[in-house]
C-alpha cells in the first residue's frame, strides 16, 4: 500500500513464489536437519547455523484449509488468525507488544494443507519467543471480542481482494480446476461463509485438527540440537496425543472437464489464467513435469517468454508453474496483456503447450533449465527461515528429509523424451480451463 | 558474529582509475555470491517529456551487446543456476545476480560487458515498448494504490522531478526515442557514475582484480550532470480526487520531509515504526485494531533518499467507513505527536525493531550488499556502523520537535481514491 517507487523488470520471478520452496532442488549432500520424534509424536528439525546471531522457529499442524466443513470455508483461516489474539496469559495486544518489542516477529497462518506458527527472534530472546510460541500453540483463547473483529476485518479482506486481477483469476480457476474439492475453496473462504463462522467452530476445528501426532516443529539458527530439544520438550512435551487418528481428507480425484469463464473488469488490461490438474511430488513424473514448466513458461528465457514478451512485445509478465500440495496438485500458465490482444496470447500459450507435447525440447532447453532448478537450490536455502521453512514443508508433505537430493538427482536425470511424455500427458491445450478477467464484452 | 565487527573492518572498498567503486564482503557460510550494480540515475535525473527513460534503459540493459546478443545474459546467468534481476528507483538503477560463488567471473565479465557495449537496437526497442507499456497498465493504470500513489507524487513536487512517475507518463513511453535512450546510456553508464558490490564466499582480493581487469578497461566518462532542482517550500494544501474501479477508498497524506543529510532523519526514521512498524504500532493499534476504522494503515519514510522526499500515511477505510473519517484521523495522530511525548515503551520498541531488523539482514547475502550499497550511494557504506548509533540516540523530544517542525498543515498533499460504481 506505500508508494513504493521500485519498478522491477521480470515479475516472473516474483511469481516463483507461488510454486512454492518445494520447486527446488537440493543443497550440498551434507543432512540438512537433525530429526527426531518426541513421544507425543511431535516431528522435531534441527539445523544449527551458527554465523548469524538469530533463530528461525516453524510450527506446523495439519489445520489447514482443506479440513474446513463444507458450509465452513474460511475457518482454518479465521482460526490461524486468531492464534496470537489472546492466550491463557496474555491478550493479543500483549502478545503483540511482547514480540515486537524485542524487534521479531510471530505469525500464525493457515493454508490450504496446514496452520503455521513462525516465529524469528534474535538469539538473545529465544527463550521469550519460545514462550510465546507455546503460549499461542497450547493455550489459545479464542476471545469473543477477537473472532468478532477478525471476521469483518476478513470480510474487509477479501472485498478488497476483489479488486486485484490475479487473485480474483486465480480464485475462479482453483474453483475449475478442483470443483468438489477442498481447494476449489479459498482458503480465506467468501465474505458469505466468514459470516457465517463462530466461536465454537473456532473451538471446535482447532481442538480436532492440532495435535501433537500431526505437528512439525523447525528450529533453525543460532541454536544447538541438544537447546532445541531441551527448550521444545520443556514446553511441548507434556501436549497429550488425542486417542483416535488424525483425520484425514480424500486427495482430488480424476480431473474434470476443462471450462472456461471471464469476471468482467473495468481494467485496461486482461489477466488470462489457463490451469489444470497435475501431480505431487511423490510421483516420478513431477520432476519432468518441473523441467517442461520450465521450458515452456518458467525464466527469463522461457518459450512463452521469449514469444509473448520478447518477439511480440504482448505482455509484461508470463509465466508457467506447478502447485503442488498434499492432497493433490496443479499446472498453470499466466499472462496479462491489453485487453484487445487476449485472443492472441490465448492462441500463443495453447500453440506452445502443443508444441511440447509434439516435439522434443532442444538440448540447450533441457539443459538449462535442469541446470537453473539445481544450480538455483542454495538461494532457497540461504537463510534460516527459507530453511526453517523448506524443512517443515517437506516433513509434512512426506517427502523425506532427503528430499533435496533426491530432487537434483531426479531433475538431473530428466530427458528430452522425458520431457515430451509428461507435456503429451499433462500439456494438451484442450485439457486447461481458462479465465479470463478484464473488460470482456 | 556479523554484527560485532563494524562493516568499516570487513568491506575491501577500492576507487578504480576510472572512478568506479567498489566494495567486497567475504562471506563464506553458503557457496553463493550476490553481484549487484548501481548505477546513480533514476527517474531523479529525467526530464519533462522523456519521463520512464531510467526505467526503459533498465529493460533494455537485458538486450544484449555485440558480443552477446538479445536474451544472451539472462540465458548465460540461469544455465548456470543463477537469478537476475533489476529496479529502478527515483535514485538508483540497480542490477543483480545472485549465483554459485564459483561462477563470479561469469557475472563481471557480463556487468562490464553491458556497461559500455549496450546494442540498443532500434528493433528490439520498439518490442520492449510494448512491454513497458504493459507494465505501466499492471503497475499503475489497473492498481488503485499505484495509481493514486503517482497522482499525489505529481501534485507534491512542482519543482523536483520526484514529481515524476519512475515507470513514465504513458505518453512518454510512447514516444521516446531510440537516440534519446542512447544519449541517456552515454550519459549516465560511465564507471565514475557507477557502483559494484559484491557480497559471498570468494576471495576479496582475487575478486577486486578480476574486477580490476574487466571494469578497469572501461573509459571514464563526463561527469554526468548534477540535479539543480530545489523543491521550493509548499505554501498550501494540496489535494486530488479520483475515481478508479476498487473496491475500498484509498487516502494518501504526503509531507516534505528531509532526507538522511539532515540532523532530524534518524527522528523521522524512528517515527515511522512508531507510527507503522508492526502490529503494536499506533496507526494498526488504534485505527485497524481498537476503532477498526481502517482495514490497513500506516506510514513510510525514504530514509536513504538522495534529495529531500515525501513522508508518507495512509489508509484503506473499512467497508462503511469514509476517506474523510480516515484523512481526519490519521491527521489527529500527526498533531498528537506534536504536543504528546511518545512512551518510553513505544520509544524503546521502535529502536529494537530497526537494529533487529539490522541484524536479520546479515542472513542473506544479497541484503547484505543492498544495505551496503544504499549507505555507499548516501555517502559511505562507513555509515552502516553509525546508523544504529545515531538510532539510539533519538529522545521522544526530539520526535515532538521533528513532528512540529515538518508536518505544518500547509505542507501537506492529500490523495483519495474513492470506488467508481460497478
Amino acid at each position: 500500500m506505500t508508494a513504493r517507487a521500485d519498478r522491477c523488470r521480470g515479475a516472473a520471478r516474483a511469481v516463483v513464489g507461488l510454486v512454492g520452496v518445494l520447486v527446488s532442488g537440493p543443497a550440498f549432500g551434507a543432512p540438512l536437519a537433525h530429526r527426531e520424534v518426541l513421544p507425543n509424536g511431535i516431528v522435531l528439525l534441527v539445523a544449527e547455523r551458527p554465523a548469524v546471531p538469530i533463530v528461525a522457529v516453524r510450527v506446523l499442524t495439519r489445520a489447514g484449509a482443506a479440513f474446513d466443513p463444507d458450509d465452513r470455508a474460511g475457518l482454518a483461516n479465521l482460526t490461524g488468525a486468531l492464534l496470537t489474539r489472546g492466550t491463557a496469559k496474555r491478550t493479543g495486544p500483549e502478545v503483540d507488544s511482547a514480540i515486537e518489542f524485542v524487534g521479531g516477529s510471530l505469525e500464525a497462518t493457515a493454508g490450504r494443507d496446514s496452520l503455521t506458527v513462525a516465529l524469528s527472534v534474535q538469539k538473545k530472546d529465544l527463550t521469550l519467543g519460545l514462550d510465546l510460541v507455546s503460549e499461542v500453540i497450547l493455550s489459545p483463547t479464542f476471545p469473543p471480542a477477537e473472532v468478532t473483529r477478525k471476521v469483518s476485518e476478513i470480510q474487509a479482506a477479501i472485498k478488497r481482494s476483489e479488486e486485484d486481477p490475479g487473485t480474483v483469476a486465480s480464485r475462479a480457476l482453483s474453483r475449475l480446476v478442483y470443483p468438489g474439492h477442498p481447494y476449489g475453496v479459498p482458503v480465506e473462504g467468501t465474505r458469505e461463509s466468514v459470516a457465517r463462522l463462530t466461536r465454537d467452530d473456532v473451538v471446535t476445528f482447532y481442538a480436532r485438527h492440532a495435535r501433537p501426532d500431526t505437528t512439525v516443529v523447525a528450529v533453525v539458527g543460532a541454536v544447538t540440537v541438544d537447546e532445541a530439544r531441551r527448550e521444545i520438550t520443556a514446553r511441548f512435551g507434556s501436549w497429550a496425543r488425542p486417542a483416535g487418528a488424525a483425520p484425514s481428507i480424500t486427495p482430488a480425484t480424476a480431473p474434470p472437464s476443462p471450462r472456461e469463464e471471464t469476471v468482467k473488469r473495468e481494467l485496461t488490461q486482461s489477466t488470462i489464467m489457463l490451469g489444470r490438474r497435475a501431480i505431487r511430488q511423490t510421483e516420478p513424473e513431477y520432476f519432468p513435469l518441473s523441467v517442461a514448466s520450465y521450458v515452456l513458461g518458467g525464466g527469463s528465457v522461457s518459450r512463452l517468454y521469449a514469444r509473448v514478451r520478447e518477439e511480440a512485445g504482448l505482455a509484461y509478465a508470463i509465466y508457467s508453474w506447478v502447485s503442488p500440495a498434499r492432497y493433490g496438485a496443479a499446472f498453470a500458465v499466466s499472462a496479462q496483456t491489453r485487453t484487445a490482444e487476449v485472443p492472441k496470447v490465448v492462441v500463443m500459450i495453447r500453440e506452445e503447450l502443443a508444441r511440447m507435447t509434439r516435439e522434443p525440447v532442444a538440448e540447450r532447453e533441457l539443459a538449462l533449465a535442469k541446470q537453473y532448478l539445481i544450480g538455483s537450490f542454495p538461494f532457497r536455502l540461504e537463510t534460516s527461515g527459507k530453511v526453517a521453512d523448506f524443512l517443515v514443508a517437506v516433513e509434512d508433505q512426506g517427502l523425506g528429509l532427503d528430499y533435496a537430493d533426491r530432487y537434483k538427482e531426479q531433475i538431473g536425470r530428466v530427458t528430452a523424451r522425458d520431457v515430451q511424455r509428461v507435456a503429451a500427458q499433462f500439456f494438451p491445450p484442450e485439457s486447461f480451463s481458462l479465465v479470463i478477467v478484464g473488460d470482456t464484452k | 558474529m556479523p554484527r560485532e565487527v563494524p562493516a568499516a573492518e570487513r568491506v575491501v572498498a577500492a576507487t578504480l582509475d576510472n572512478g568506479l567503486r567498489v566494495l567486497l564482503l567475504e562471506d563464506h557460510r553458503s557457496p553463493i555470491v550476490s553481484v549487484q550494480v548501481w548505477y546513480r540515475v533514476g527517474s531523479r535525473d529525467e526530464q519533462r517529456g522523456a519521463t520512464g527513460i531510467a526505467h526503459f534503459l533498465e529493460h533494455m540493459m537485458f538486450k544484449g551487446t555485440p558480443t552477446r546478443g538479445p536474451k544472451q545474459f539472462a540465458r548465460l546467468v540461469e544455465e548456470n543456476g543463477g537469478q537476475d534481476n533489476a529496479f529502478t528507483s527515483q535514485d538508483v538503477t540497480s542490477y543483480f545476480v545472485d549465483i554459485a560463488a564459483d561462477k563470479l567471473d561469469l557475472v563481471i565479465e557480463l556487468e562490464a560487458d553491458r556497461m559500455q557495449n549496450l546494442l540498443l537496437d532500434p528493433k528490439e526497442i520498439a518490442s520492449e515498448r510494448e512491454v513497458v507499456i504493459e507494465e505501466r497498465r499492471t503497475r499503475t493504470e489497473d492498481d488503485p494504490g499505484g495509481f493514486l500513489g503517482e497522482e499525489v507524487n505529481s501534485i507534491a513536487f512542482k519543482a523536483h522531478p520526484y514529481g515524476y512517475p519512475i515507470i513514465g507518463w504513458m505518453e512518454d513511453i510512447k514516444r521516446i526515442t531510440p537516440a534519446e535512450i542512447r544519449a541517456f546510456y552515454k550519459t549516465y553508464y560511465v564507471p565514475n557514475n557507477a557502483l559494484v558490490v559484491a557480497v559471498g564466499a570468494f576471495e576479496a582480493p582475487a575478486v577486486l582484480g578480476k574486477i580490476r581487469r574487466s571494469f578497469g578497461r572501461i573509459p571514464r566518462g563526463k561527469t554526468p550532470p548534477p540535479v539543480l532542482a530545489v523543491e521550493p517550500p509548499q505554501n498550501g494544501e494540496r489535494r486530488v480526487t479520483v475515481r478508479k474501479e476498487a473496491e475500498l477508498p484509498i487516502v494518501y497524506l504526503g509531507w516534505h520531509v528531509p532526507n538522511q543529510r539532515s540532523n532530524d532523519a534518524p527522528a523521522l526514521e524512528v517515527l515511522s515504526t512508531i507510527l507503522s512498524g508492526g502490529r503494536a504500532s499506533r496507526l494498526y493499534r488504534d485505527l485497524v485494531y481498537q476503532r477498526q476504522l481502517a482495514l490497513e494503515a500506516g506510514g513510510d519514510y525514504s530514509y536513504f533518499s538522495i534529495d529531500p522526499n515525501l513522508f508518507w500515511f495512509w489508509a484503506t477505510p473499512m467497508p462503511g467507513q469514509t476517506s474523510e473519517t480516515l484523512e481526519t484521523e490519521l491527521s489527529k495522530h500527526m498533531e498528537r505527536l506534536k504536543t504528546e511525548p511518545v512512551t518510553d515503551e513505544e520509544l524503546a520498541r521502535a529502536k529494537n525493531q530497526i537494529e533487529s531488523a539490522f541484524v536479520f539482514q546479515d542472513d542473506s547475502v544479497h541484503r547484505r550488499a543492498a544495505l551496503l550499497a544504499r549507505f555507499e550511494l548516501i555517502g559511505g557504506y562507513e555509515l552502516k556502523d553509525s546508523f544504529i548509533t545515531k538510532i539510539r540516540a533519538v529522545t521522544a523530544a526530539d520526535l515532538t520537535r521533528v513532528a512540529g517542525a515538518w508536518f505544518a498543515p500547509e505542507g501537506k498533499s492529500v490523495g483519495v481514491l474513492l470506488p467508481k460504481a460497478r
